[in-house]
């Protein structure tokens, strides 16, 4: 692959030297790609074209827009409300909401599953996600039954970033090139917080003060909005220390 | 009809606390506006105010009209409001919400009722033919605070406006272009501007100025302000809310008259400077056909 970024328009031509050729497995599209038999392939949004020649797949990465569920995905939804199967989760503002069966959490049976209020907040994984259906969600492990660190969060304060900054923040450090050191120089200066960070574009802090809440969720969103290099964001961190000191 | 966003359980009680221990999730003090931006467009009664990430941006134009049978004297000057779904899809058009009808007879109280605009000075024969001026406010993104920011763009396009010249011999009405006769800028009488207080607390005992979307949800009771730099107050509104303590109302109203002198501070400074910019080679004056009152 190569280093360069490579950017497309909806319904660019995408030379054919990008896209994957594996001997054997089939080619894979992933969300912002169409293909128009026989064998065009056309992008349908704009962003920087990403193959991965090991899956055979390729796909368009944006960094705006609505979050669009995907299978497998972790996300933060707000409860809407309760029926009698299942909580209706909101993912993002204004759109349909997902499903969240109540018994798909950890060690829950019909007498002791876990009663969410509404605009309660659950971190969950998203295992359905068809088009022109609503999605669905789950809060424990299928194969083995266990929460893995989904569940409800209680307590702390929930921040919206870009979509394209929460696939940052989820990265594996080593993937992400060093991009996004905020939250590990906060750390450095002695902040203790803890975080989940949803891919619908939601940011969870908690900690035992208000005032490090406040600075985490403003470190991360002017890093977001300003989209700011390394450097300035160990600039911003510490003007927020020492704003709060 | 999507329903309208709400925030979440965690981000009630946060921001609530945070509130009650005197800071704001922007980092703001209680009493202060966010970095506030005005600018005019090329042409004449554009105005553009951004208030952090609300953004409303007013447009007034006049047109020749025969004049309201009952008020013959008098022209025409109304002001329309719109919030559409590139607001948030909750908005509809033609379907307006309670912010909406409350925001329009806000600005109708404090621009138009107060006698901002000498309507008189629209009348061109009386019975016959008279200006009407319209303000169309368009909201491009709402983060709280809608009034006070629809209720300064709306001052500043106003007097920003110049109307074409015109002329009455005998019978006959002459409206000149802009390249016969410089425009005039309307008669404007005073600027009044709005500032609106949020109470938050069990008794409403804290006040925030400039609230953002998500704490606007979350307040207990609002009180709008409107008032020129002299003091003079246009009009008070406290629609609905907890009730508050009658010294409280009188400190919010020092403090409006405070911001009423900056919000025309700043719109003086803005309008002289986008004067500068149009006026190329110092010949306004000239062109000009007005005399100095």
């Amino acid at each position: 692959m190569s280093s360069e970024p490579v950017f497309v328009l909806p319904g660019d031509h995408i030379d054919p030297s990008l896209i994957p050729s594996h001997p054997k497995k089939p080619v894979r599209l992933g969300p912002g790609l169409r293909h128009v038999p026989p064998s065009d392939l056309l992008p349908t949004l704009a962003g920087q074209l990403v193959t991965d020649r090991q899956k055979n797949a390729i796909r368009v990465e944006t960094s705006n827009g609505r979050y669009i569920p995907r299978v497998g995905e972790l996300v933060i939804g707000t409860i809407n409300k309760s029926a009698s199967e299942v909580y209706f989760v909101s993912l993002s503002d204004y759109t349909a909401p997902a499903l969240l069966p109540q018994l798909s959490f950890e060690s829950a049976t019909k007498k002791t599953r876990p009663i969410l209020a509404p605009g309660a907040l659950v971190y969950a994984r998203v295992t359905l996600a068809n088009k022109h259906m609503d999605a669905e969600l789950e809060c424990v492990s299928a194969s083995t039954g266990k929460a893995d660190g989904l569940g409800p969060l209680v307590g702390g304060m929930l921040f919206t970033v870009s979509v394209g900054m929460a696939r940052l923040l989820m990265m594996p450090k080593k993937a992400q090139q060093g991009k996004v050191v905020v939250l590990d120089e906060l750390a450095d200066a002695g902040l203790q917080f803890e975080t989940a960070t949803g891919r619908n574009g939601r940011l969870w802090v908690d900690s035992d003060s208000t005032k490090t809440i406040i600075v985490v969720g403003r470190a991360i969103q002017e890093t977001d909005q300003k989209s700011l290099g390394a450097d300035e964001q160990r600039k911003l961190v510490k003007k927020l220390i020492k704003e709060l000191s | 009809m999507p329903r309208e966003a709400e925030p979440s359980l965690s981000e009630r009680t946060f921001t609530l606390q945070a509130i009650s221990e005197g800071l704001r999730l922007d980092s703001r003090k209680l009493d202060q506006f966010r970095p506030l931006e005005l600018s005019f467009g090329d042409e004449y009664g554009v105005a553009d105010v951004k208030l952090g990430k609300t953004r409303v941006l007013a447009k007034v134009s006049a047109e020749v009209t025969v004049p309201f049978s009952d008020r013959p004297f008098d022209g025409i000057f109304q002001i329309t409001s719109e919030l559409g779904p590139m607001v948030a899809p909750s908005f509809e058009v033609n379907r307006p919400t309670e912010t909406e009808i409350l925001l329009a007879r806000l600005l109708e109280k404090t621009i138009r009722r107060s006698g901002a605009l000498d309507t008189e000075s629209l009348c061109l024969i009386a019975g016959q033919k008279c200006w009407s001026v319209r303000v169309d406010l368009h909201i491009l993104s709402a983060d709280g605070n809608l009034i006070d920011s629809s209720c300064l763009a709306v001052v500043a396009a106003l007097r920003h406006f110049r109307r074409p010249d015109t002329s009455i011999e005998g019978e006959t009405l002459t409206i000149y272009t802009a390249a016969e006769r410089e425009p005039v800028p309307l008669s404007w009488l005073h600027s009044p501007f709005c500032t609106t207080f949020d109470f938050f607390g069990e008794d409403g005992e804290i006040v925030l100025v400039d609230t953002t979307w998500l704490e606007e949800q979350l307040r207990v009771g609002s009180v709008t302000f409107s008032l020129n730099k002299h003091g003079e107050i246009c009009q008070i509104s406290k629609l609905g809310g907890k009730p508050v303590e009658a010294t409280l109302i009188i400190q919010c109203a020092q403090m409006a008259l405070a911001k009423s002198k900056e919000f025309t501070d700043l719109v003086d400074a803005r309008l002289a400077e986008d004067a500068k910019r149009r006026d190329k080679g110092g010949l306004m004056a000239e062109l000009s056909a007005e005399n100095e009152r």
